[in-house]
């Protein structure tokens, strides 16, 4: 499948991490556009008029965010979250990897337009080729005159560095981030204050996802209409879709948002394996609620999928098929926030814990009847009680999953095994 | 303000406080585990839900500031849930070992457990193992199997210290409280975190499996270590203090101790407490005792005729005790030589007298020849608060060596003792030239230059007269500083606050009980008895060659004394001159008044029988006048009449009326080694067996460089004193708050080398020293 490609520009053009080649695709020329032709107020007008929403998962409307910095006079920072760890998501990771530099001149140009003086890359642990390339991409910059004092002549200055975490999901969250970022243990902060008010060193802050800030060149090349001519009024543009599970290409693709879920799997991801059905796609990375066959139709734009009854989230769309137990790849799912809660608030860390028990125990063919009851009132215990949004992002799976499939979890109890096998899932506790 | 109602009641509190605050003044208890006003909100455990209208969830009352019109709920049916479900995840992986846990019976956990939690637990899975009773120090236990992570304690030595000596480790629920790199935490605040912690997770070592609620008793008292006096409770078991904690006072102290007051109770029961008379070497009854001593009194009298008998005060005594031992000196004794151990020669009117809330108020606080992390620890806890409300708070430190500190930041001003009353008045001079006042304060010591340049004498000098509200906190050294006081005081148009941090620390008790607290006083009466004008010398909890300065003079009136009898808990090192030593109840054996350093009155409270024959001071009294045949009448004088609630009624501050300043003999040549002394909590007062991990013979201090040259590591070491009366090995250590060629020495100390440091030509280390 042709097509031409704004974000993953990677694939169309080889070796675009090397500052030669990407200068030589029109690199940087963006930067020179905003530097040369914006105000940084205007910047900021464009992006909202380009209606670019926060890629990261919660879809706020960036240029409005960065609308938010107190004009106070203290120094503002800009934070780019590479902390990408969401399962079923590796978009950022690409961008990173194979297109940093477009990334860099996202966070040069997102900085003037926020007046930052200081920006940081919060770079995943995990990702150490990602890091590597980020590193070496802003030392070209650094070298090209992109990054550093009086840039282009500007007047404007702006310094990046890629600080690199220590592998913790929850360090996705701006918050978090920005305590770790400080030096900290990963905890989730108290908010308000909003990072934008007193974010990193307790200045202003914006935060924002890698992809969100690749967008902005592309948007300053062609223009908030060319974004707007793309995907639905509420959201606009081009979205990268990380399909993984049981298609035949699972890969990222980027698409115009509003395309239809199907599309995606069917025609991009080449649908499921022969012989197979779809049994429940998970549309936004591994903290949305499922979502049935029935709803292969829905379009892939914030609305949409919110009012199908999930949330397009980070764009990491898992694909079931129907040789997996709903019971164990929830069990998987809710064991992975188990492992990532931070331990902060008590719902999220002792809740998490005792579900992926209970999971476990029932995909094992231990479960009772009760622990059904049990689970959805753990559920309910931890649902809108806990500090930060990770104890409810451990719930989208499940609780979808008790709603949809409750006669799948009847069966495991019932028939005091798996009746899968329990084979696709090893959820014994290593 | 901002009105809200909660549970139909309708408060008016100021704008931010939290719902959890704003319900507490109706009296109506949100759950917390978490939040602890000192420390501000964290929003851990979620125990505090409740149910705001127009809100779409439970918020958590802790995290959440009132607004007006605010309407709270905090009961009903989905806040009962919620809390019941955060009660049974806490309780999945806590250990339930409440019959044998130290904090069964005064557990947050069981309590709020009872009150709003489920009858029964759903959870049948293994629960995480983790480190049960592993130190966090000598003296604190940490139990992480039933930590709730509320975070308390962590947060109070990282934030309100400023000593981060506990952490998180781990992630989710594999998250454990521990020590920094695993090592014990050496903060002199860390007791704190057993009150602090409200389920039984972090536990004193010392009073491991010592108690339930059920058998012991708890009494409101005061901690009789230091000046600052620290509100706490006692915990007695079968007439044995096991316990100190901390008893916050409602708008006003959080109820903070120092390690020193917390763990070292023990002194009722140390192996060395004196538990039997001791007459001219002889061990006796108290009654034989009681009646010698009455004998020797009267053979005294008889003999030399009224004015013969000296007593001097000293240790914990009540101002009561301090007034009966007056009016039985008067009375029966027929004497007014009565004075107080003094250790420094300062003295400070009550009229300049501060109290903490100067602390709480100042926006410039200095400290004079003291530091009071060492000297009066809680009230450096008082300053980290005020620096946390306002962190622009100025703070200096004037005297020989740094004063100010990582956890205290300011400037220091490097000047010797006796220059310090020279240097304010200067800096005083330097702003307010033409003040009559000032001028007559520098009138004798205008051409004597200080080390300090006039820029820096010019800033200290605005510093002084600009501060909003000026705190200072005083060590007592330099006398001549109470004149510089009261002038500041006074040519200063905003308040102006002086807070003592000498001893003994109940003087200002004694001096209420009429006893005079001048240096001079005591001086005067030991040269009475050196001058054979005294021949009687009664030592009530004084011992004055640990304490009196003059060691020369101390030990002249010991030997000449006919008589030296001595009331102690633990022995003095005047023991070699004494002819009776009596044991005496003290602290926690006696109620009475005790006066703190901001002249506040509290009632220290009788919690448990004196050991042996010791008895309350009271009871010797008592039986001298019926040996003297006098019938004793207690008389009606009552300490809170000179009171408004528990505070001493201040008099106008007057300026002294002779206002001119002692100039400091030539200083020694270059190279000489300077000896300063200065007040230390952990080495003062009376012994504890389970504060000895926390002791270092190493109590002396050099500059690191110094100590490089001597060749002593950071844990100290013996280096060999050469003095003018001749040589004498002393154990030091280095810090880098004291200058070079400077010894510091704790005053006060236990160590009998301390005593003996009068002209410190030279250190060097043992084996350089030449062989006589």
């Amino acid at each position: 499948m042709s097509q031409k490609y704004y974000l993953l520009r990677n694939r169309e053009i080889p070796n675009i991490d090397q500052m030669a080649v990407y200068q030589s695709h029109g690199g940087y020329e963006a930067l020179k556009k905003a530097l040369n032709e914006y105000k940084p107020e205007e910047l900021v007008d464009l992006v909202k008029k380009s209606g670019l929403r926060g890629r990261g998962g919660a879809g706020f409307p960036t240029g409005m965010k960065w609308g938010f910095l107190p004009n106070d006079g203290r120094k503002r920072y800009l934070v780019v979250n590479s902390d990408e760890a969401e399962p079923g998501t590796y978009k950022d990771r690409e961008i990173i990897e194979q297109n940093p530099h477009q990334l860099i001149e996202g966070i040069i140009i997102s900085s003037y337009a926020t007046k930052a003086r200081e920006a940081y890359i919060y770079c995943r642990g995990e990702f150490l080729f990602g890091a590597e390339q980020l590193q070496r991409a802003v030392a070209e910059a650094y070298a090209a005159g992109y990054l550093g004092e009086n840039i282009l002549g500007s007047g404007f200055s702006v310094d990046l560095k890629v600080y690199r975490g220590a592998g913790a999901y929850i360090c996705g969250e701006e918050s978090a981030l920005l305590e770790s970022l400080e030096g900290r243990r990963g905890n989730p902060r108290l908010k308000p204050p909003f990072p934008a008010v007193a974010g990193l060193y307790g200045g202003p802050t914006v935060v924002n996802n890698v992809e969100t800030i690749t967008n902005v060149p592309a948007i300053v090349t062609y223009g908030a209409d060319w974004y707007t001519s793309m995907g639905t009024a509420k959201s606009p543009g081009l979205k990268i879709f990380s399909v993984s599970g049981r298609v035949v290409r699972p890969d990222n693709y980027e698409i115009p948002l509003a395309t239809p879920l199907r599309t995606l799997i069917d025609d991009y991801a080449g649908g499921v394996l022969p012989g197979r059905r779809i049994k429940a796609v998970i549309p936004g990375g591994s903290s949305v609620p499922l979502l049935l066959p029935d709803k292969l139709d829905t379009p892939l734009d914030y609305e949409s999928v919110l009012q199908a009854g999930s949330m397009l989230g980070s764009g990491g769309c898992i694909v079931l098929d129907d040789s997996v137990c709903i019971v164990g790849a929830t069990a998987r799912l809710v064991k992975f926030y188990r492992e990532e809660s931070c331990g902060k608030c008590t719902p999220c860390r002792e809740g998490t814990y005792w579900m992926t028990d209970v999971l476990e125990r029932i995909e094992h063919g231990l479960g009772t009847e009760e622990d059904l009851d049990t689970l959805m009132d753990i559920a309910d215990n931890i649902g809108g009680k806990c500090f930060c949004p990770l104890g409810d992002a451990s719930l989208g799976v499940l609780v979808s999953a008790m709603k949809f499939f409750r006669d799948e979890f009847e069966a495991h109890v019932r028939e005091h095994a798996c009746p899968m096998g329990a084979k696709l899932y090893d959820t014994v506790n290593h | 303000m901002i009105r809200l109602t909660i549970d139909g009641q309708e408060v008016t509190v100021p704008e931010g406080t939290m719902i959890v605050d704003a319900a507490a003044r109706l009296g109506i208890d949100v759950p917390v585990y978490c939040y602890h006003q000192a420390l501000g909100p964290l929003g851990a455990c979620r125990m505090c839900l409740v149910q705001v209208e127009k809100m779409p969830k439970l918020v958590t009352g802790c995290t959440t500031a009132v607004t007006e019109g605010m309407v709270v709920h905090t009961q009903g049916e989905a806040v009962e849930k919620g809390r019941k479900g955060v009660l049974e995840f806490l309780l999945i992986n806590h250990p339930l070992d409440c019959p044998v846990c130290d904090k069964g019976g005064e557990c947050y956990l069981q309590d709020y457990t009872f009150e709003y939690g489920p009858g029964r637990g759903r959870f049948q899975e293994p629960k995480i193992q983790k480190v049960k009773n592993g130190p966090i120090n000598d003296l604190v236990l940490i139990d992480q199997e039933r930590c709730v992570l509320c975070q308390r304690c962590v947060r109070f030595m990282g934030e309100y210290v400023g000593e981060p000596h506990l952490l998180l480790e781990g992630r989710g629920v594999e998250t454990v409280v521990t020590t920094v790199e695993h090592q014990p935490a050496t903060s002199q605040f860390t007791g704190n975190v057993i009150d602090l912690c409200p389920v039984g997770a972090l536990l004193s070592a010392p009073y491991y499996h010592k108690g339930r609620p059920w058998n012991i008793e708890r009494h409101s008292t005061i901690c009789p270590h230091c000046p600052v006096g620290c509100s706490s409770l006692a915990t007695t078991r079968e007439s044995h203090i096991i316990r100190m904690e901390g008893r916050p006072v409602p708008d006003r102290d959080w109820g903070w101790l120092c390690d020193r007051g917390r763990f070292g109770y023990d002194f009722g029961y140390h192996p060395e407490r004196i538990t039997d008379s001791w007459v001219q070497q002889k061990t006796t009854s108290a009654a034989q005792a009681t009646r010698d001593v009455a004998e020797w009194m009267q053979r005294t009298l008889t003999q030399y005729g009224s004015g013969s008998i000296g007593f001097v005060l000293g240790g914990h005594f009540t101002a009561e005790e301090a007034h009966l031992l007056r009016r039985f000196a008067h009375d029966v004794a027929h004497t007014d030589h009565i004075a107080m151990v003094r250790d420094v020669k300062g003295y400070l009117p009550l009229s300049l007298n501060g109290t903490f809330e100067d602390v709480a108020q100042a926006d410039a606080v200095i400290f004079v020849g003291v530091d009071p992390y060492e000297a009066v620890p809680v009230v450096h806890l008082k300053l980290r608060d005020r620096l946390h409300h306002f962190p622009q708070l100025q703070v200096m430190g004037v005297g020989p060596r740094r004063l100010t500190r990582e956890t205290m930041p300011g400037q220091d001003y490097l000047i010797d003792a006796e220059d310090e009353a020279i240097f304010f008045a200067k800096a005083l001079a330097s702003r307010l030239p033409n003040d009559s006042r000032v001028q007559a304060l520098i009138a004798s010591i205008q051409d004597y230059s200080l080390p300090v340049s006039d820029a820096d004498l010019e800033v200290f000098g605005q510093k002084l007269l600009d501060a909003q509200h000026l705190t200072l906190l005083w060590d007592g050294e330099n006398s001549d500083m109470a004149t510089v006081l009261s002038v500041l005081a006074d040519v200063r148009e905003n308040p102006t606050a002086v807070l003592p941090t000498f001893g003994p620390v109940n003087w200002r008790g004694y001096e209420q009980a009429g006893i005079d607290p001048q240096y001079a006083a005591v001086e005067d009466l030991l040269t009475k008895v050196r001058n054979g004008d005294i021949h009687m010398l009664v030592l009530w909890g004084a011992d004055l060659l640990r304490e009196f300065p003059d060691r020369k003079l101390a030990q002249q009136a010991l030997e000449k004394a006919d008589y030296v009898v001595s009331a102690q808990v633990v022995p003095p090192l005047d023991m070699p001159y004494i002819d009776a030593l009596l044991p005496v109840a003290t602290w926690g054996e006696v109620e009475g008044t005790y006066v703190n350093m901001e002249g506040r009155l509290s009632i220290g409270a009788a919690g448990v029988q004196p050991p042996g024959q010791a008895r309350p001071t009271r009871s010797y009294v008592v039986n001298w006048a019926r040996l003297f045949r006098q019938e004793w009448q207690d008389d009606a004088w009552d300490v809170f009449d000179n009171a408004e609630g528990d505070v001493l009624i201040r008099a106008d501050a007057a300026v002294a009326s002779e206002i001119t300043l002692t100039r400091p003999a030539t200083k020694p040549a270059d190279g000489v080694w300077t000896v300063i002394q200065g007040a230390w909590v952990v080495e003062n007062g009376l012994p504890s067996e389970i504060l000895e991990p926390r002791e270092t013979e190493f109590v002396g201090r050099i500059s690191p460089d110094d100590a490089a040259r001597l060749q002593i590591g950071a844990e100290g070491g013996y280096v060999q004193a050469q003095t003018s009366e001749g040589s004498v090995l002393i154990a030091v250590r280095p810090d880098p708050a004291i200058m070079e060629h400077t010894l510091w020495i704790p005053r006060g100390s236990r160590h009998d080398w301390a005593q003996h440091l009068e002209g410190v030509l030279t250190l060097m280390r043992p084996e350089e020293v030449p062989s006589v």
